[in-house]
């Protein structure tokens, strides 16, 4: 039995379906993030675990208990805001105290367990300044140091780093990254940024349209998405649509060329059947002809766009019609210019092939 | 939790009753052949207006609240505008000056005002302080926040400075920035403080009674008169005020929703009551 | 052009002395209408008969008279102050709550209007149903047996206390709208989900946060009741003593004091008011600096 479950949950606004059939277990200290575009359910579904909204339908259990009829107040979850949410009447010390101090507890605890959080965020220095005179970094810092101050059973984020800019929201993800192992706190985390939920989840589960498209380790939604949705949502990819040819060896046609994938697909698949094969960027190799290329697949393809991603150099080729994107190492850049004609190639274990989207 | 539900819309409820229930009580004592014995007036008649539109001072104390009212819309709008765009445009520094004396007026009652005006004009043969011009001077004194906060606001929220320099760096000149650029743009705070000014001044009663009383007239002086009098000619008279007066604050409300459309694209439900909002003194 | 290029050198043109020019005729009428008669009704508190300088005038303030007036008009403009507070408050606070916003746009709309309902038609709307031949009147004593006369009179202090409440409950509301529309909901969510419930978070946070653009309204109808005169005239002529139906009546003549003793009261009317409105701007800054 998980932490906190979730058990076909659903909730509609009128006509308008936002959570569907939602089944999802939380272990004890896990870190779990909520991903999906933005309208995808994602918040909704935070907002009934937080006790915000009630579910038409479905249980929440926390730690075997029911606590889909507890109004938040009493569910002991803490959460934080997108837009900080600081109570802008009481310093940062006293938004951190707020908690505690609702919750009675005594003058000693208080002031213990504020400075100690204070602490944790790295703002003891901060402690009398009011929410108008701290940065937004230093506001969600505050903001987080709240929602843990009561000790929460579930810590809750609703895109807690989306008003902040880049260098802040990334410093600031590790941070809660570091101070969530620390304490391990179990914590559901609500994104519509792919590489913050990659980077700091234990677990991601991907939304769309209300809906649950899959849930798994970072490394799984990454390499093994499962939905079409999935494959492209997250990352970039180089989409091939073909049809199987042989299921067992893995061979898909490809225009006039033969793709081959990994060996013996699950059984939902049948020769002839429409397909798409996902790679990404990186398992391509690109050489320049005459060299020599290792993978199952290979093609000749036009250089036509070199764009500086930092590291890596992303390559735009055309194969004949048909675009594809390669990423190389960008101390490589000056093997490379455009207009040129370059051998690609890929391995077979680096296919994903997954029915061509009926949606 | 069902309770809280009913608290709200109770509360709503009872409020807007409060508020109607005087405004409804008037406009059927006006018709209302005889309602002071019963709970239910004794039959419908519109005997009272006509009684109170043959009495020829009808006609003379509208003319003159009209006339005092429109003069002073005019003067106010002549004084005012002009001199915020001046400030907005080339005299920041007077913006604080401005903004000072365009809030006193919130703190001088009418009457106080009424004695300072007698106390200094009062003298002498040719009495100016009790002459109609003296009550308009008053009035654009009076309704100087009504005037001045609409039109300001609107100049703000279009940065006048920047558009006069846009359209004058493509060739415009001064007169054709003004008439073509600055003015449509400030319209609607024109428009809504012009009839703000015009509302408050029409069932203004204070000043007027206590600067040129009965030697001009207007038509609050004369329902108050009636009140005295005769109840059913002032329930006609109050209804003609009071529907002038919710007239032209549909048509300010319809104006500002009107001009914070297309100015800013976004529609606010509480949208005037920052600006012209403590409409005191008038009471 | 000469002129203008000589400014451009010398300093920032907007602050040139003929830059004033146009804004001569507002200031001169300004000063005519508003600045000098009461620099005039100042002079003249503290001038005798004679026309020597003299404190006679306040002095005669002590007079039953005049006290009374003072508190009565305090008293008047204070409760209905308050009364319109806490209730324009709670409508307001409801009314935002509401959750179609065509019925909120619709409240927000009827509050405009009446708040035009004001002066000598609401004084009489208010003797239509609450004489002593008023519809509620005959209503109370007719259904429920509850003879409100001659207890209760619409021409008494509760009487005025009634019809003020009436102007200042709807000014309320639209004042108040936009302080509660600036309470995030977020804050409440936050507070919720840190085990307050919803009357911790009014008393910790949510009136905190609202108490000085509160207490800015709540200054406003202060000064508002204070300086009303039609609507006290209209329901009890000058009978009743408020400061300024003395001074109205000082000023028909209807009465004969002497003009040093109206001077007086005029400036003192004039502190008072001046005060609640300088307290009235402190308050709603500070309002406005939690809105952000």
């Amino acid at each position: 039995m998980s932490y906190l479950e979730l058990e076909s949950v659903a909730k509609s606004y009128g006509a308008i379906e936002a959570v569907r059939n939602f089944n999802l277990s939380v272990e004890k200290g896990e870190f779990v993030s909520l991903l999906g575009p933005s309208g995808c359910g994602k918040t909704t579904t935070l907002r009934m675990i937080a006790g915000f909204e009630q579910p038409d339908h479905g249980l929440v259990r926390l730690a075997g208990e029911d606590i889909t009829a507890v109004p938040p107040h009493q569910r002991g979850m803490g959460m934080v805001f997108q837009a900080y949410a600081l109570f802008p009447n009481m310093t940062a010390w006293g938004n951190v105290a707020f908690g505690l101090r609702v919750s009675k507890s005594s003058q000693e605890v208080i002031e213990g367990r504020t400075e100690e959080l204070l602490e944790l965020v790295g703002l003891q220095d901060a402690g009398g300044k009011y929410p108008a005179e701290l940065s937004g970094g230093q506001q969600q810092r505050v903001a987080l140091a709240r929602a843990l101050a009561i000790e929460p059973k579930v810590l809750l984020l609703d895109e807690p780093l989306s008003a902040l800019d880049a260098v802040v929201r990334v410093s600031l993800r590790q941070e809660i990254r570091r101070i969530q192992t620390q304490l391990g706190i179990t914590t559901v985390y609500v994104t519509h940024d792919q590489e913050e939920a990659l980077s700091i989840s234990d677990r991601v589960v991907v939304m769309r349209q209300a809906e649950i498209e899959q849930i798994g380790t970072p490394i799984e939604i990454y390499t093994s998405p499962r939905t079409h949705f999935v494959a492209t949502f997250i990352g970039t990819t180089t989409q091939f649509k073909g049809l199987l040819e042989d299921r067992t060896n893995g061979c898909v046609r490809f225009e006039d060329q033969r793709i081959t994938v990994s060996p013996d697909l699950p059984s939902e698949f049948q020769n002839g059947d429409r397909v798409v094969v996902f790679v990404r960027p990186e398992a391509i190799e690109v050489a320049r002809p005459g060299e020599n290329v290792e993978g199952e697949n290979q093609l000749t393809a036009r250089l036509e766009a070199v764009t500086l991603l930092g590291p890596v150099i992303r390559l735009s080729l055309k194969h004949g019609e048909f675009g594809l994107l390669a990423d190389v190492n960008t101390n490589e850049r000056s093997r490379f210019n455009r207009g040129e004609e370059v051998l690609i190639s890929f391995p077979a274990e680096a296919c994903r092939v997954l029915k061509e989207d009926e949606s | 939790m069902k309770q809280r539900n009913l608290l709200g819309p109770a509360s709503i409820v009872l409020f807007l009753v409060y508020m109607f229930l005087p405004i409804l009580a008037t406009y059927v004592f006006s018709i209302a052949v005889r309602w002071d014995r019963s709970i239910l007036p004794e039959g419908l008649t519109l005997d009272w207006y006509r009684t109170a539109f043959q009495d020829r001072w009808f006609l003379i104390v509208f003319r003159h609240s009209i006339t005092i009212s429109a003069a002073s819309v005019l003067v106010s709008t002549l004084l005012v505008v002009p001199t915020a765009y001046w400030v907005h445009l080339r005299l920041p520094r007077a913006r604080p000056l401005l903004n000072l004396i365009t809030t006193l007026p919130f703190a001088i009652p009418a009457v106080v005002l009424a004695l300072g005006l007698i106390k200094l004009y009062g003298q002498g043969p040719l009495q100016l302080a009790r002459t109609p011009p003296m009550l308009v001077l008053a009035y654009v004194i009076f309704t100087l926040p009504f005037m001045y906060r609409p039109v300001a606001s609107s100049l703000e929220a279009i940065d006048i400075r920047r558009l006069t320099e846009a359209s004058q760096s493509l060739g415009a000149s001064w007169v054709r920035t003004l008439v073509e650029v600055i003015f449509p743009n400030i319209l609607p705070g024109i428009l809504s403080g012009g009839l703000l000014v015009f509302a408050t001044i029409f069932g203004e009663f204070t000043l007027a009674t206590l600067l040129v009383g009965a030697r001009y007239k207007t038509f609050p002086m004369q329902l108050v008169y009636y009140t005295r009098r005769d109840g059913r000619i002032a329930s006609a008279y109050s209804v003609i005020s009071f529907t002038v007066a919710w007239a032209t604050s549909l048509i300010i409300l319809w104006i500002t929703t009107w001009g914070t459309r297309r100015s800013s694209g976004r529609r606010s439900p509480v949208g005037r009551a920052g600006g012209g909002a403590p409409a005191g003194g008038k009471a | 052009m000469s002129l203008r290029r000589k400014t451009d050198r010398t300093r920032k043109p907007s602050t040139a002395w003929w830059n004033w020019l146009p804004i001569i005729p507002f200031l001169v009428i300004t000063l005519g209408i508003m600045v000098l008669p009461l620099a005039f009704m100042l002079e003249g508190s503290f001038q005798s008969k004679e026309g020597f300088f003299t404190l006679e005038n306040y002095l005669s303030m002590t007079a039953p008279v005049y006290t009374q007036s003072f508190r009565n008009s305090i008293l008047l403009s204070g409760i209905t102050a308050i009364l319109g507070t806490i209730l324009g408050t709670t409508v307001g606070y409801f009314v935002y709550r509401l959750r179609s916003s065509r019925a909120r746009e619709l409240v927000v709309t009827l509050c405009d209007v009446t708040s035009n309902f004001s002066g000598a038609p609401l004084a009489f709307a208010f003797i239509v149903i609450l004489g002593s031949n008023g519809v509620v009147t005959l209503a109370l004593s007719n259904y429920l047996g509850w003879k409100i006369y001659p207890t209760f009179s619409i021409y008494s202090f509760w009487g005025l206390v009634l019809a003020y409440t009436y102007f200042q409950l709807p000014l309320m509301v639209l004042l108040v709208l936009p302080a509660v529309a600036g309470l995030k909901q977020e804050w409440r969510e936050a507070a919720l989900s840190l085990g307050a419930d919803a009357r911790s978070y009014w008393r910790y946070i949510g009136l905190p946060i609202l108490a000085p653009a509160i207490l800015a309204n709540l200054l406003l109808l202060f000064a508002n009741a204070f300086g009303a005169y039609a609507t006290a005239y209209t329901l009890t002529g000058s009978r009743f003593n408020l400061v300024t139906l003395q001074l109205g009546s000082l000023l028909t003549g209807e009465v004969l004091r002497d003009p040093g003793a109206g001077d007086a009261m005029g400036i003192l009317t004039l502190l008072l008011m001046g005060m609640t409105i300088l307290l009235y701007q402190l308050a709603s800054r500070r309002a406005r600096r939690w809105r952000e």
